[in-house]
Parts: C-alpha cells; sequence; structure tokens
C-alpha cells in the first residue's frame, strides 16, 4: 500500500496531526483510567454482607412519653412491638437489635479467649434477641442458636451466652471450633460461646468488618430499634403498616425507617458518584473526540479536493480514495495510540500515588485501544467517502 | 474597531450554524466537566472558618489501653494514634484553664421536643450541647436574640438556641426569644433563633457524618449533663464501664468535642504545655498509662489528618481538567481548519489593506466569543449537575457556585478560547494573499 506518500502528506500538515494524535492520546489515557475507577468502585461494591439486604427494613422507635423512663416498661414494650410486627402480613421474621447492617460502623469491644495466650481481640459487637440469624438470613453453622432463656437484661449480669461470628472463631482460635470455649471482657465477666454463624461482613472504620459478637439481650435504653426481614415483593406494604401497628402498642413515640437498600446506598454514595461521572466522561469525551476527528478530517479533504482530483483523474480509484484516507487515520491513530499508553500508565501512576487510585488492568488498555480503532475508522469513513466522490474532472479547473 | 471585529465574528459564526453548535458545545461540556468537579474538590478542601480557624484548634489526649494504640482504620499499628475523643472528667479539668480566649467541650444527642400546640406531636430530633463560646468561635449567625451568657453556663441554667427551621416550625418564624420550650422533661427559655445556616463541612464535629446539616437544637453543656443525657454520637471506651450515669461521668470513655481558641503561637505553646502538665499529673494517679501523646491541632490540620478531601474527588478534579484538555485540542482542531477554509475571504481583506494584526484580532475575537459562550453554558449546566451531586452527598442542595468558582470557570473558558484559538488565528494572519488571489 501507498505508506511513502501518506506519511509525507502527513509530515506537510504536522499541526493536524499533531493535535489529533495529541487528541486520541488523552483520549486513551482518561477513558482507560476512568474505566479503571469505575472497575475498581464496582469490585467495593460487589462485597457481599451475607444478609438478605434487599428484603431488610430498619424501624427505630424514639419514645416521648415519661412511662418510657422505666426500664421494665421499656423491655416489655419492645418485646411486644417484636410480636406486633410478626403480625404483619409479608414479615418473614423481626429482630430487636442495636445491629444495622452497611451503616458504615456499629459498635465494638476487646475479648480475650479464656486460657489463651492472653493477646486482646478487638470485634464488633452487638445486642440481639434470637431471631437475629433468621432475620439477616445467615446460618449457624456449628454449635446452637441463642434462645429466648438465654436472654438476661439484668445490666450487671457477670456471665453470657454468645454467638459469634465464623470470621471471629477464625481469628481467635485459629482453626478449632469455637463452641464451648469463653470469652473474658475487660470487666472480667465471662461469655460462653455456644454458636457460631456464617456469614458476616459489616463495614467498620476499624478491620473488624468480619467479626461479630452476639449477646442476647433486649435493646431498648435509648428507644428500640427492630430489623424486618419480609418476603420479597413486600417491602412496601410492609412499611405502610408498621408505624400503625407500633402505634397500637404505644403511641407515647416517633418512629424512624429506612430500608436496608438505602443505607447500603448511601454507604456506596461516593462510589455511585464515581461510576455515574466516570460513566459520562467516558461517553463524552468519545462524542468529542469522534467529532474533532470528522471535523479535521472533513476540512484536510477540503483542502485536498485539487489533489484528490488529480489523482482520479491519473487512474486511481474511488477504493484507492477511501483507502488513502483510511489509512492515513490509522497511522495517526496509532502514533496517538502509541503515545496514549504512556500517557495512560503516567497519569496511573499520578492517580495511584496521590489518590487512592489502584494500578491499571493491562486489559483495559487493550480495549480502550480497540475502541479508538473503532471510533477512528467510524469517525473518517464519512469524510473519506465524500474525497472518493470527488469527481477528476476537477483536476481540469483552475489552476 | 472591535466593535466590527465582533460582527464580522458573530457573522462568521452565523454562516456555518451546526459547526458553531458542535465548538461551542465541546467547550460547555469540557468547562462543566472541570468546574463541576472542581467545585465538588473545593468545597470539600475550603476553609470553612476563613480568618478564624488558625486560631481553633482540636484537643486530645491519649488516654488508651497501655497495651495496644487507639486503632485506625489501618490495623492498629500507629502508636501515635490518639483516641479522636476526650472523656468528661478531663474535658472538665481542662475546662480550668484561661489560656483559651474561648473554648467550648461538646456533643451531640436526641432532646425530645414538645411543640405547645396541643395538636401537634412531640417529637425527637439531634440537638448539640456547647458552652456559650461555641457560638462565636464558629461564626454562628444569629436572627433573633444570642448565645446564652457564661453565667448561664456556670449555673446550667435551662435556656435553649434554636435554629431558623425549627423556629419556623414552632413558632411561625416570629422572634420567639423569651418564649418557653418543653425539651424532655423540663422547660426551657429561648435566648436565640439562628439564621439560616449550613456549612458544608460541620467542621465542630467532624468524627462522624460531618456533611450532616448543624443540629437544630443548642443547650448549655452543663444542663445536659444535669439531666443525664448521653452523648449520642461515637464513644469510645476500653476499660468496663458501670451502668449508672455517674459512673459514666467518672469514666475514661472518650465520646466529647473539645475545642479551644487561642490568640497567638506562644499561647498555644503554653496550652500544650497545659495540657501536658494536666496528663502528667494524673499519670501520678495511675491513669493515662500510655506514653504521653497530648495533641492540639489546628482545624485546618484537622481536617486534612481525617482526609475529609477524598482521593476520589482528586481523582475525578483531574479527570475533568484533562477532558477540558481534549475539548480544547478539539477545538483548535476545527477552527483552524474554518480559518483555513476562509482563505479566498481573507486573501481579498488583505488586498484591500487589512494588515495582518487586524486579522489575527478578528480570529482571535470569533475564538474568545465561542470560548465564552461555551464557558457560560457549561456554568449553567454545572449549577445543574451539582445539585444533582449535592443531593447524592448530603440530601439537600447546598453545593453551589460561589464567586470564586464563578470568576475561576469564566478565566478557564476564556483561556480554553484563548489558547486553543492562538496558533489558528496566527496561521490565519500569514496566510499569502498573492497565492490565493490567483485563482
Amino acid at each position: 500500500m501507498e505508506i511513502g506518500p501518506i506519511v509525507r502528506a502527513l509530515t506537510r500538515n504536522r499541526t493536524r496531526v499533531l493535535l489529533i494524535v495529541l487528541q486520541i492520546a488523552i483520549t486513551l489515557a482518561v477513558v482507560t483510567n476512568a474505566v479503571n475507577m469505575i472497575a475498581t468502585e464496582r469490585t467495593k461494591m460487589k462485597q457481599a454482607s451475607g444478609f438478605d439486604d434487599d428484603n431488610l427494613l430498619w424501624v427505630f422507635s424514639r419514645p416521648f412519653a415519661d412511662s418510657f423512663g422505666d426500664r421494665a416498661f421499656r423491655i416489655t414494650t419492645t418485646r411486644s412491638d417484636v410480636r406486633a410486627l410478626r403480625t404483619i402480613p409479608g414479615v418473614k421474621s423481626v429482630v430487636n437489635t442495636n445491629f444495622i447492617p452497611w451503616q458504615g460502623g456499629g459498635s465494638s469491644g476487646e475479648v480475650k479467649a479464656a486460657g489463651g495466650d492472653g493477646s486482646s481481640y478487638r470485634t464488633q459487637e452487638y445486642t440481639a434477641s434470637p431471631a437475629f440469624t433468621d432475620t439477616l438470613g445467615v446460618k449457624i453453622v456449628s454449635g446452637r442458636n441463642i434462645g429466648e432463656g438465654d436472654i438476661n437484661d439484668e445490666p450487671n449480669a457477670t456471665t453470657a451466652n454468645v454467638i459469634i461470628s465464623r470470621g471471629l472463631e477464625r481469628l481467635i482460635f485459629k482453626g478449632q471450633s469455637a463452641v464451648g470455649k469463653q470469652f473474658i471482657e475487660p470487666d472480667n465477666s465471662v461469655d460462653t460461646i455456644v454458636g457460631v454463624f456464617d456469614p458476616f461482613y459489616n463495614p467498620y472504620g476499624w478491620p473488624i468488618h468480619e467479626y461479630c459478637l452476639v449477646y442476647p439481650g433486649t435493646v431498648a435504653r435509648n428507644g428500640a430499634l427492630f430489623l424486618v426481614r419480609v418476603n420479597p415483593g413486600a417491602m412496601k406494604s410492609v412499611s405502610q403498616a408498621v408505624e400503625k401497628k407500633l402505634l397500637s402498642v404505644n403511641d407515647g413515640r416517633n418512629f424512624e425507617m429506612r430500608t436496608i437498600s438505602e443505607v447500603r446506598d448511601k454507604y456506596f454514595t461516593e462510589g455511585r458518584i464515581v461510576i455515574m461521572a466516570m460513566t459520562a466522561v467516558i461517553i463524552l469525551i468519545v462524542i468529542v473526540t469522534g467529532l474533532g476527528i470528522v471535523g479535521v478530517t472533513s476540512f484536510s479533504v477540503t483542502e485536498r479536493k485539487k489533489q484528490i482530483g488529480t489523482r482520479r483523474a491519473l487512474g486511481a480509484t474511488k477504493s484507492a480514495i477511501l483507502r488513502y484516507f483510511l489509512m492515513e487515520n490509522w497511522l495517526i491513530t496509532n502514533s496517538g495510540v502509541l503515545l496514549g499508553i504512556l500517557l495512560a500508565y503516567g497519569l496511573n501512576y499520578l492517580l495511584v500515588t496521590h489518590t487512592s487510585g489502584v494500578k491499571l488492568d493491562w486489559r483495559y488498555l487493550i480495549a480502550g485501544v480497540t475502541l479508538l480503532w473503532v471510533q477512528g475508522i467510524v469517525a473518517t469513513l464519512v469524510p473519506a467517502m465524500r474525497a472518493a466522490a470527488v469527481s477528476p474532472v476537477i483536476a481540469t479547473r483552475g489552476v | 474597531m472591535f466593535a466590527y471585529n465582533l460582527r464580522i465574528a458573530i457573522k462568521s459564526l452565523r454562516r456555518h450554524p451546526l459547526l458553531t453548535g458542535v465548538i461551542i458545545a465541546g467547550i460547555a461540556l469540557g468547562i462543566c466537566a472541570s468546574t463541576t468537579f472542581t467545585t465538588v474538590r473545593h468545597m470539600f478542601a475550603r476553609d470553612p472558618l476563613p480568618g478564624r480557624s488558625s486560631r481553633i484548634f482540636y484537643v486530645r489526649m491519649d488516654n488508651w489501653d497501655p497495651a495496644t494504640p487507639y486503632p485506625d482504620d489501618g490495623g492498629g499499628t500507629n502508636p501515635h494514634h490518639v483516641p479522636p475523643q476526650v472523656a468528661y472528667r478531663d474535658a472538665m479539668e481542662l475546662m480550668r484553664s484561661n489560656i483559651p480566649v474561648r473554648q467550648s467541650v461538646m456533643f451531640a444527642a436526641n432532646v425530645i421536643v414538645f411543640p405547645e400546640k396541643r395538636a401537634a406531636r412531640p417529637y425527637s430530633d439531634r440537638g448539640r450541647m456547647v458552652f456559650s463560646d461555641f457560638f462565636t468561635m464558629f461564626g454562628v449567625p444569629f436572627h433573633y436574640g444570642g448565645p446564652w451568657d457564661r453565667r448561664a453556663d456556670a449555673k446550667a441554667e435551662q435556656v435553649a438556641v434554636i435554629d431558623d427551621a425549627t423556629n419556623q416550625k414552632l413558632f411561625g418564624g416570629t422572634n420567639s426569644v423569651g418564649k418557653r420550650l418543653r425539651l424532655g422533661t423540663r422547660d426551657f427559655t429561648i435566648v436565640g433563633v439562628l439564621a439560616p445556616w449550613r456549612p458544608f463541612i460541620r467542621m465542630y464535629d467532624v468524627t462522624q457524618n460531618f456533611v450532616q446539616q448543624p443540629e437544630p437544637i443548642y443547650l448549655p453543656f452543663n444542663t445536659a449533663i444535669s439531666m443525664e443525657i448521653r452523648p449520642g454520637g461515637n464513644s469510645d471506651g476500653w476499660k468496663p464501664v458501670g451502668p449508672t450515669y455517674r459512673d459514666f461521668l467518672a469514666s475514661d470513655v472518650d465520646c466529647l468535642q473539645f475545642w479551644v481558641e487561642l490568640r497567638s503561637p506562644t499561647d498555644r505553646a503554653s496550652y500544650q504545655t497545659f495540657v501536658d502538665n494536666y496528663v502528667r499529673q494524673e499519670k501520678t494517679k495511675g491513669r493515662f498509662p500510655r506514653p504521653l501523646n497530648n495533641q492540639v491541632t489546628s482545624l485546618l490540620d484537622l481536617l486534612k489528618e481525617i482526609g475529609i478531601v477524598r482521593p476520589a474527588m482528586t481523582a475525578m478534579a483531574v479527570m475533568s481538567i484533562l477532558f477540558l484538555i481534549i475539548c480544547s485540542l478539539n477545538l483548535t482542531g476545527l477552527l483552524l481548519g474554518k480559518f483555513l477554509s476562509r482563505a479566498p475571504e481573507l486573501s481579498v481583506r488583505r488586498a484591500l489593506g487589512a494588515t495582518r494584526g487586524d486579522i489575527f484580532l478578528q480570529h482571535l475575537i470569533e475564538c474568545e466569543l465561542v470560548g465564552v459562550a461555551g464557558g457560560v453554558i457549561g456554568m449553567l449546566l454545572s449549577l445543574g449537575v451539582l445539585r444533582f451531586i449535592a443531593k447524592f452527598i448530603t440530601a439537600t442542595t447546598v453545593i453551589s457556585l460561589d464567586p470564586e468558582m464563578i470568576l475561576a470557570a469564566l478565566f478557564l473558558s476564556l483561556v480554553a478560547g484563548g489558547i486553543a484559538g492562538l496558533y489558528p488565528a496566527w496561521r490565519a494572519c500569514k496566510l499569502q494573499p498573492a497565492v490565493q488571489l490567483k485563482v
């Protein structure tokens, strides 16, 4: 093919070529890094909690009536609340607990294994009624669940039967079963592990996402908290019925409600913004660069009409002209791509060292290069076809 | 001459409406993207208390477990990591110092509001328990009345400050200073009503959800303690604590934010010494078992330390500026083609006496025209996008373009138009009229 003349023609239009090369190079750098950012955020958002997130509803009862000043009253009301919530059609299970999935935190404490090497381990700690596992949709994998009989709401109790997550079992007991083992709390109270549940993941400010210890008990000190698991599709009808139901138990309070999907979305706000923004940037950049290539090639066709006519008059076929422009564009695109690969890694280096960027996956680079090739061909095609349509007669006109 | 050039430029732009549209849209998109993301970053990065922030300091003391340092999000390996808040008993001792010109320890907690109107249901709302200095230290604007005085702090009086929205809700927006407000089991007297106030960063408590709206209700700290209100935010402890409120007050549970205003670096140094001496003295009583590590951190340093500017925001700002560069390159290419295709017309003008300078200026004006048009459209677009993003981040529409950012965007569009247009305009004025006129 006629590469020689194409290259010579290109060197005569250095500015035009340089503009497109730069544009393509930066496009490649931005697009690949944007895709990389999107992929990073997507991976983070793929993290499963292990719970039935889509069918969980969080309900918070905030009392204002004086009667709630009495502890015994709070506990009996909370228990009635659980019973009342269970009667709502579409409700699968209800737990009274201070645990809220995907809140980005929670409560934690330190425990020591009785008879262990004395090291303390930090773990998430929550109080819950026995329906904890059923409501979240997690399984007891060894031992037994906590039962109503394990609940002891006495604040000065020094012993408790607890269940822990498998992550915590692995961390502390290194492969041995935790069932029957004991924890010593900082206040020297003793917890006996009766069961282990799995899975559990709740993002925390500290790296203790998979560690969890659950005490049997009633959560009713500053208002009562519930997680309600509904049958698939029943979220709307259940959430509409909750307030009325609980008011019928006691109307001296207000309620706050949120679905766990909402809580989860909020937790991933940043990732969702990054994904939306970078998707928009990719789409726009491809359009802008595409229009740019169309524009510049069109002008270069107009500029060279006479030469094209001359070539046609000298025997070049239409397809030869078309090939010429496509080939020219392909050469330009490839120079842009080569520079772009360097730029992409340069930009990625900056993002990794100065922001929370992750190393660029070379597969995105290949996808980006393919995209630019296709874009180059599509964007050149229209002006190139116009060039091919130039009549040889033009050569006979003018100078 | 300028008016003439402008007229020619407009004429030229109108001759190719499609091309002009593409060019302006390109610039508009570039400006929109870059303005939006640099603004989002700017909202977090800017000084939340201009002029005052260098005098405001956050106090922390390491009262953590001798066995392990206070854990951080990297796995608790940093031995200098200090608990983010202070305990009640220490805060009370530090409050005795007269080195700070102003100081306030504080915490957030829910309070139950009983509206006067019989029909309205009581409701629970977010409250902040502060000392009177809080309002001045953090530049809180008042609509009616003002902060309570220091005597009210000392005597734990039942006075309250409410925000504008609460005043609208409970008192229809009228001056409610002096009126009664029942909170929980007690009656409070309203002494101040805030003007609408929405700092983007809730800088006085960054321990959790720092983009949240400021609290609607403010009560004297000592009054809240006398009502046995427990802090509702994060609380960190490593030792067992008894169940009663008295146990809590005597404990090492870190759950309060402590701020001081210090006039000068000298005061800052002497305050650091004061805190260190206090901790040394407590050490003799067996408290503060870890190595001495007390931090008096300026507001801006604290914001930097907790990483208020998320790395993703910086990354997005960089990407959006690269996008603007692409748009500019695109503009250069399109203008170059456009100007050069106008060669015959330009040659006639040159032959009739127009100088190179005239041609250059005319084309540059045309470029700036599309630059500014694109800039203005881009900014308007950006306003819309920012509204959307603000809803996402804070559930309110508090991100907007401040004058600084509007000027920056306009400047950017002028620069983009100028730089992009410089080369094409230069090429246009370098055309040889003789070559073209031969035809």
